[in-house]
């Protein structure tokens, strides 16, 4: 038989706690049992019937019932209020930054030579336009309509051609079309013909113009993002006229096809790809786009798996030093390690190496090799009260990320046993009865993390 | 891929150590709940993909994970929840299809201890369940599924205006993420079906129990399923203009992640009605299969009968003129929507044809039935039945379909070609302009659909450009 074959634990666990109730229900209950439970009761009652008379002696006794009854209020409010300042529990603002601040003025949505593209132009004299009336006047009109009704991408498959003012005018239409449905058909039709190719190798479309990766950068910037965001998600301007720069959806989901389709046309540098990657992570930390955060998962993957092997290596290291500078260090820090979603080799590679330079510049620098990073941590005395808990926390959570997608892991013995001495400090050093804040925080994910599998 | 070495044993430590994070986690919505349930998402999370050897989530860590897509209110909570079941039913299906090396021929396997959002095993257990007062927070039962897609068309035709909030999102999420679990239990199946003609392997999908449920009125879920479809696209391209999205928002009370569930309804509208397509399709391919199987004599009594869905939407299509176009305009599978519109003609053709037998049609296919339309008395009749309107949509939509059809499968794909017949696209171009050209002459007042003229404009385009 298979001996990995699964187990059902499920099951198990049913088993394993019936018999136990099982047990308890069909045991003999003799009459000692019964009178030892009377007796219990009993006395249960008596105990009940004095604590009761005490009360009422106690309030009967009390004249100033009112007064008495602030001052005890007083003293636990007092109370409450000392232990707040011992705790110091002060709130430790949750992650969030605000990414996209000052828009500019998109493009004027303005494409004179539209109505006389070959596609149109062709028709004019068709004896068919009789019934459908084209002119070059109503030309872009038409087209809106042959783009939301989707023949223009199936027109320009069968064509085998797209002109460049189709082209351009498409693609304008993602970056910068108020009109919501326009921009999803022009996204739509790029995706169409992106990838198409893929299908049938037979009829390559010729697509005459292509996006360059300058024009997408330059609608990010028009959408309002900077690469030096502000810090506190305290900062959001709500100054008048901000609009949630709703073409955002359409850029991302552009960007994603052009990563998917390299194998035609490589639209972007390794330089500008790995910048793609620091973007999108960036945007990940804004909260008002959390919705997108599929959508966002699936671009990154995608410009990840732009990249060839050989190119990999070097670039996600580079990835992961210019975001680590990037990236406040705080809850911040931890939000984008998680946001890189892990599922296959290059993303676990990329969270590993995110998690790790982040380290590195927590510590200023100061340690070059990875044996001394852990060194740094395992020196840290938790028991210090001076200790910041709440960095402390920090490390624990980048050490993990670090280490649990390591290549080999246990090629590296000594960053192993490291580990597991920076993992037993937080967790038998710092008592359950510890008050500073973070303190049970480290405790208990250092012991989760020491009790799960990787670490035994 | 990771698929294949599953790796389900060695897990109840991991089990306890992570569930233990949700242990303080109680219904109220608190900051350190929160934290809490994101936690244990990332602690799932970490220990199913990241280590080289990632184990699937045991049955109550990823029931877990269900439970906070279906009660959390927060954003954060619902985007993470639903993106890791995503994520898990990608990397550890539970069925999935095995090929042996020496046969070539695929096997299925089944991990049927495997968590499922689904309870469709035993109806009795449903019962029992809900008579024992458990709440619906768990896996869902047949009315589980019923209800959801009740709570989206409320929402959708505007009967239920206070709901468009998280929950809104968070129906519309939970509905795509089940039609994905649906399609991951079924395609494998089919794989397998079409190798063995072994029809309880479809049988006992979750698909085929979900719709044959007797817990269910079957129709009536298609019906709101249709609904829905046509609905959510009147909603997203703004023409249901009472119930017009944007300024419900702004008179709902801006909560925290205000802007941030405006920007999430925008694509979740879309990618819900992409989910109902394919649930739509899926149920499509599932009777076809089942009327294959009942001609080999495979199915028993106890598969009862079911009403094909392309006959419900084809009546829907007939009885509500008013659902034709949103329909046809979200509808964009084009081998279905050829079918359905073929079907919508022949449907009318053979009432027209008892009455008085124009000659013989091959109106099973598009081009067959262009041949009908070419001769103009048929068309007239035709016209007295349904509005011009009407034939111009169907038409213009079965023509799209047809020319997808014909440049994804350019290489001859012999199953794409049941629909269109044996017509060159050059034909079918041909054939339209002469129906749209007898039309007007049929009526001249005509006015012609804007769908119909790009229509017109394709066929006369792809005909110049192959005279050229």
């Amino acid at each position: 038989m298979d001996f990995d074959a699964p187990l059902d634990f499920e099951n198990e666990d049913k088993l394993v706690n019936q018999p136990v109730v099982n047990k308890k229900r069909k045991k003999v209950i003799g009459l000692d049992d019964l009178l030892t439970d009377h007796y219990k009761q009993k006395s249960k009652l008596i105990e009940k019937e004095k604590k009761r008379a005490k009360a009422s002696k106690n309030y009967n006794s009390d004249e100033d019932e009112s007064g008495k009854e602030a001052l005890l209020s007083n003293i636990v409010n007092n109370c409450q209020n000392q232990m707040q300042d011992i705790s110091g529990e002060e709130e430790i603002p949750d992650w969030g930054l605000q990414v996209f601040g000052n828009q500019k003025t998109p493009p004027p949505l303005d494409f004179p030579q539209l109505g006389s593209c070959k596609l149109l132009r062709s028709f004019l004299n068709n004896e068919v336009n009789s019934l459908v009336e084209l002119t070059a006047e109503n030309g872009e009109t038409f087209l809106e309509g042959l783009l939301i009704n989707g023949w223009l991408s199936k027109l320009v498959i069968t064509r085998g051609h797209v002109e460049k003012s189709i082209a351009t005018w498409t693609f304008n239409l993602i970056l910068y079309s108020s009109q919501e449905e326009l921009m999803a058909s022009a996204c739509d039709f790029w995706c169409a013909i992106l990838s198409y190719k893929n299908k049938v190798d037979a009829l390559p479309t010729k697509i005459d113009w292509f996006p360059s990766y300058s024009e997408l950068n330059r609608a990010l910037s028009i959408y309002g993002f900077s690469a030096n965001f502000s810090t506190t998600a305290e900062s959001v301007n709500t100054n008048s006229g901000y609009r949630e720069p709703q073409n955002l959806i359409g850029w991302i989901k552009f960007t994603a096809a052009c990563c998917q389709a390299r194998s035609k046309k490589s639209i972007l540098l390794t330089k500008e790809a790995e910048e793609l990657v620091e973007i999108l992570t960036c945007i990940f930390l804004d909260r008002r786009f959390l919705a997108l955060s599929v959508l966002l998962s699936e671009c990154i993957q995608s410009v990840i798996n732009y990249f060839t092997d050989q190119e990999w290596n070097t670039s996600c290291q580079k990835i992961a030093k210019s975001l680590a500078c990037r990236v406040p260090r705080d809850l911040n820090c931890l939000r984008t390690v998680d946001c890189i979603a892990g599922v296959n080799n290059r993303t676990k590679h990329l969270r590993s190496a995110v998690a790790y330079q982040i380290l590195v510049v927590c510590f200023n620098n100061e340690a070059t090799r990875e044996e001394e990073i852990l060194n740094l941590l395992i020196n840290i005395n938790v028991k210090d009260r001076n200790c910041d808990l709440f960095k402390m926390y920090i490390y624990l959570v980048l050490t993990e990320n670090w280490l649990l997608a390591y290549p080999n892991l246990e090629e590296k013995p000594v960053l192993n046993e490291m580990w597991g001495v920076f993992l037993r400090n937080c967790s038998c050093q710092i008592s359950s009865t510890d008050m500073r804040p973070f303190a049970s925080k480290v405790r208990n994910k250092a012991s989760f993390l020491l009790q799960s599998p990787a670490n035994k | 891929m990771e698929k294949t070495n599953h790796k389900r044993s060695n897990r109840t430590g991991i089990e306890e150590n992570i569930l233990a994070i949700l242990e303080s986690t109680e219904a109220k919505d608190t900051r350190d709940t929160n934290d809490d349930r994101i936690a244990f998402i990332e602690a799932v999370r970490a220990a199913s993909f990241i280590p080289e050897n990632g184990t699937a989530p045991t049955y109550k860590m990823h029931e877990a994970v269900f439970h906070i897509l279906r009660v959390g209110k927060s954003l954060e909570l619902i985007m993470s929840s639903y993106q890791l079941l995503i994520e898990l039913n990608k990397h550890f299906p539970r069925v999935h299809v095995s090929k042996s090396s020496s046969t070539d021929s695929h096997e299925l396997i089944i991990f049927n201890e495997d968590w499922s959002p689904f309870v469709l095993s035993s109806e009795t257990v449903c019962s029992e369940r809900q008579a024992a007062g458990g709440n619906s927070i768990g896996p869902l039962d047949y009315s589980g599924f019923t209800l959801l897609i009740q709570e989206l068309y409320e929402v959708v035709n505007g009967t239920n205006f206070q709901a468009i909030d998280t929950k809104y999102l968070r129906n519309m999420l939970l509905l795509q993420y089940l039609v994905n679990v649906l399609e991951g239990d079924l395609l494998p199946r089919k794989i397998v079906y079409e190798e063995t003609s072994n029809w309880n392997l479809l049988r006992e999908s979750l698909l085929n129990m979900l719709l044959g449920s007797r817990r269910i009125n079957y129709k009536v879920l298609m019906k709101d399923c249709l609904s829905c479809f046509s609905g959510l696209y009147q909603v997203h391209a703004g023409i249901n203009n009472d119930h017009g999205c944007s300024e419900n928002y702004v008179t709902k009370p801006s909560e925290d992640c205000y802007p941030a569930l405006a920007f999430a309804l925008l694509d979740a509208e879309k990618s819900t009605c992409v989910a109902i397509q394919k649930l739509l399709t899926m149920i499509m391919e599932l009777d076809t299969s089942k009327k294959n199987a009942d001609m080999l004599g495979h199915t028993t009594r106890a598969d009862g009968v079911r009403t094909p869905l392309m006959e419900i939407i084809v009546d829907a299509l007939n009885y509500e003129r008013d659902i034709v176009s949103p329909f046809l305009q979200v509808f964009s599978e084009p081998k279905w929507k050829l079918e359905i519109i073929v079907q919508y003609f022949s449907k009318y053709i053979t009432k027209v044809r008892t009455r008085r037998s124009n000659g013989p049609i091959d109106d099973a296919t598009f081009d067959g039935i262009l041949k009908y339309f070419s001769k103009s008395i048929n068309l007239k009749n035709f016209l007295k039945k349904i509005s011009t309107d009407i034939v111009q949509l169907l038409l213009a939509h079965a023509f799209q379909a047809h020319l997808s059809i014909s440049s994804q499968y350019i290489e001859g794909d012999v199953d794409s070609k049941e629909n269109v017949g044996n017509s060159s696209l050059v034909q079918i171009c041909k054939d339209i302009i002469c129906t749209f050209k007898s039309l007007s002459a049929i009526d001249e007042n005509i006015e012609i659909l804007p769908m119909a003229k790009e229509a017109l404009f394709a066929a006369a385009t792809i005909l110049a450009m192959s005279n050229s």
